[in-house]
């Protein structure tokens, strides 16, 4: 593979680009790689996310003060404070006061991948959480009501009545926040977790050119928050309920 | 990059027709009256932020007052960090950097500099006492913190086989350093020294590898083609030299005077009146 590359690299030169860098085995390892870190990181809190708004979700609407009450201020205390002030937090301070508890970092299992992981699913869930609520909530009481007189219990009126109702009503900004989130990976360079455009910068600081691999990293996240917005679009046609919502 | 620089040359000798002996750089700091300079303000002793007055200090802020007091410019300081500051001479947001920055290849091939060093650095390594560190072979595999954008990152991963991890800056290197995140963070040993010999905070710390890694000449570094203002500062790097000032800034700060240090002293003797 590496007959045409050194073609691609002189060709780029003569328009003015330095893309050398990808002639360089451990350069260009590092940069894909950092591509594969940033789908990781993508597909883990995407799901992570999802599942703590969901959990958010059905705690804020569950009618029970002491499981409301905390979740709630979870949510406020997350959503109004900056990402990156959380992931520094958290990874500077409480890595290390964990460090002290654990006994030294050898012990501590959460790695800088982990600690985006976290802070990203809590944040984004706690947005989420939100969208679900309004959703749950828009289930008209007459349906609710129907569902109570059929006999459902509790958890059987969310999970068969609420929530699939909450999904669909809730899904466009839930596909908002994800697509959010995509471009909030980006945040784990601030610890030097190996995605993509950490690894862009290391390269660019070594090269200095940074309009190339600009280049390359608008185009790796357009590819990615495209390709949600799509799944999204898709997912809603097929959850499309005629008469209900849009 | 070249016919941007020509055609910029070519539209400031039209603007400036009547007094074009300099370079574009040259004439626009003598026609504002303000040379702006790009410096670290996060790396003490070359640059920090005194705590007390809030104001700049350090070698390298120094060594700016004197460029503009030369060149009889007011001094405009710049922050810049080791990711952004290229952008920043390029983009024409400074005149000149002063910005801890080594001479390489692959920098003096986009960039101007000038001839005249004014300090050598290399890199030193600090990790807590009884890391098992003792060279630099041993931190081959070890993760090992350093700022991105720094010039050991490469030969640390390439040489050495270290695991590279590049934080924003110094601050959070050391700050990775401190929570256990890295076995040990590498940076200008200047900075370095001066943190363990002198801040009760860094006691349970130590350099234990006494060779600094690729020990470079510390320029000052112009835009592409800017040929008279590189004259001008390499007759100011110059004088620094002569007027014995620059080693007494060294010690001053408590920068290591290098052998090549002195080795170009020795090629500007301190002249006796």
């Amino acid at each position: 593979m590496t007959d045409w590359l050194p073609s691609l690299v002189s060709g780029a030169k003569h328009l003015g680009l330095n893309y050398g860098f990808v002639l360089n085995p451990f350069e260009r390892t590092a940069w894909l790689s950092g591509i594969g870190v940033t789908l990781e990181l993508v597909a883990l809190a995407l799901a992570a996310s999802l599942l703590a708004g969901v959990g958010m979700a059905v705690l804020l609407t569950s009618n029970r003060p002491w499981l409301q009450h905390p979740v709630r201020v979870l949510i406020e205390l997350t959503r109004n404070t900056p990402v990156l002030v959380q992931l520094y937090c958290a990874f500077f301070v409480v890595n290390m006061l964990l460090n002290r508890v654990l006994d030294g970092a050898q012990h501590n299992p959460l790695t800088a991948f982990a600690w985006v992981i976290i802070v990203l699913s809590i944040h984004y869930g706690a947005f989420h959480a939100e969208a679900l609520r309004a959703g749950i909530e828009s289930v008209p009481a007459g349906m609710r009501e129907s569902a109570a007189s059929l006999g459902f219990s509790r958890r059987q009126l969310l999970w068969h009545v609420e929530l699939p109702l909450a999904i669909r009503f809730a899904l466009p900004s839930l596909i908002n926040n994800l697509i959010n989130l995509v471009k909030t990976t980006a945040l784990g360079s601030a610890i030097a977790v190996g995605e993509v455009t950490y690894t862009s910068l290391m390269i660019w600081t070594q090269h200095d050119n940074v309009l190339e691999l600009m280049l390359f990293i608008f185009l790796v996240y357009g590819l990615l928050t495209l390709l949600v917005a799509r799944l999204g679009r898709r997912l809603e046609h097929r959850l499309r309920m005629p008469g209900y919502g849009h | 990059m070249k016919t941007q620089n020509h055609i910029y040359l070519f539209m400031l000798a039209i603007l400036a027709s009547s007094v074009a002996q300099a370079d574009a750089t040259l004439d626009k700091i003598r026609s504002r009256g303000v040379v702006a300079a790009g410096v670290i303000v996060d790396s003490p002793p070359f640059g920090f932020i005194d705590p007390k007055s809030g104001q700049a200090g350090g070698f390298n802020i120094d060594l700016a007052r004197s460029i503009a007091q030369r060149l009889g410019a007011r001094l405009e300081l710049v922050t810049v960090t080791p990711p952004n500051r290229v952008q920043f001479l390029q983009q024409g947001k400074v005149d000149l950097l002063l910005a801890n920055m080594q001479l390489n290849a692959e920098r003096s091939a986009i960039l101007g500099y000038v001839p005249t060093a004014y300090g050598e650095a290399g890199g030193g390594l600090i990790a807590r006492k009884g890391s098992g560190i003792k060279r630099w072979e041993d931190v081959k595999g070890k993760v090992i913190c350093v700022s991105q954008g720094s010039n050991y990152a490469k030969p640390l991963l390439e040489q050495y086989g270290a695991n590279v991890r590049g934080l924003t800056g110094m601050p959070e290197s050391l700050l990775a350093l401190k929570s256990g995140s890295c076995a040990a963070s590498v940076h200008d040993s200047a900075p370095l020294h001066l943190l363990v010999s002198e801040n009760p905070e860094w006691k349970e710390y130590e350099m234990p590898v006494s060779k600094d890694l690729i020990p470079l000449p510390s320029v000052i570094w112009v835009r592409k083609g800017e040929h008279d203002t590189e004259k001008a500062l390499d007759q100011i790097a110059q004088d620094w030299y002569r007027s014995g000032w620059l080693l007494q800034e060294t010690r001053k700060f408590r920068i290591p005077v290098t052998p090549e240090l002195l080795k170009w002293q020795a090629r500007y003797p301190v002249a006796i009146h």
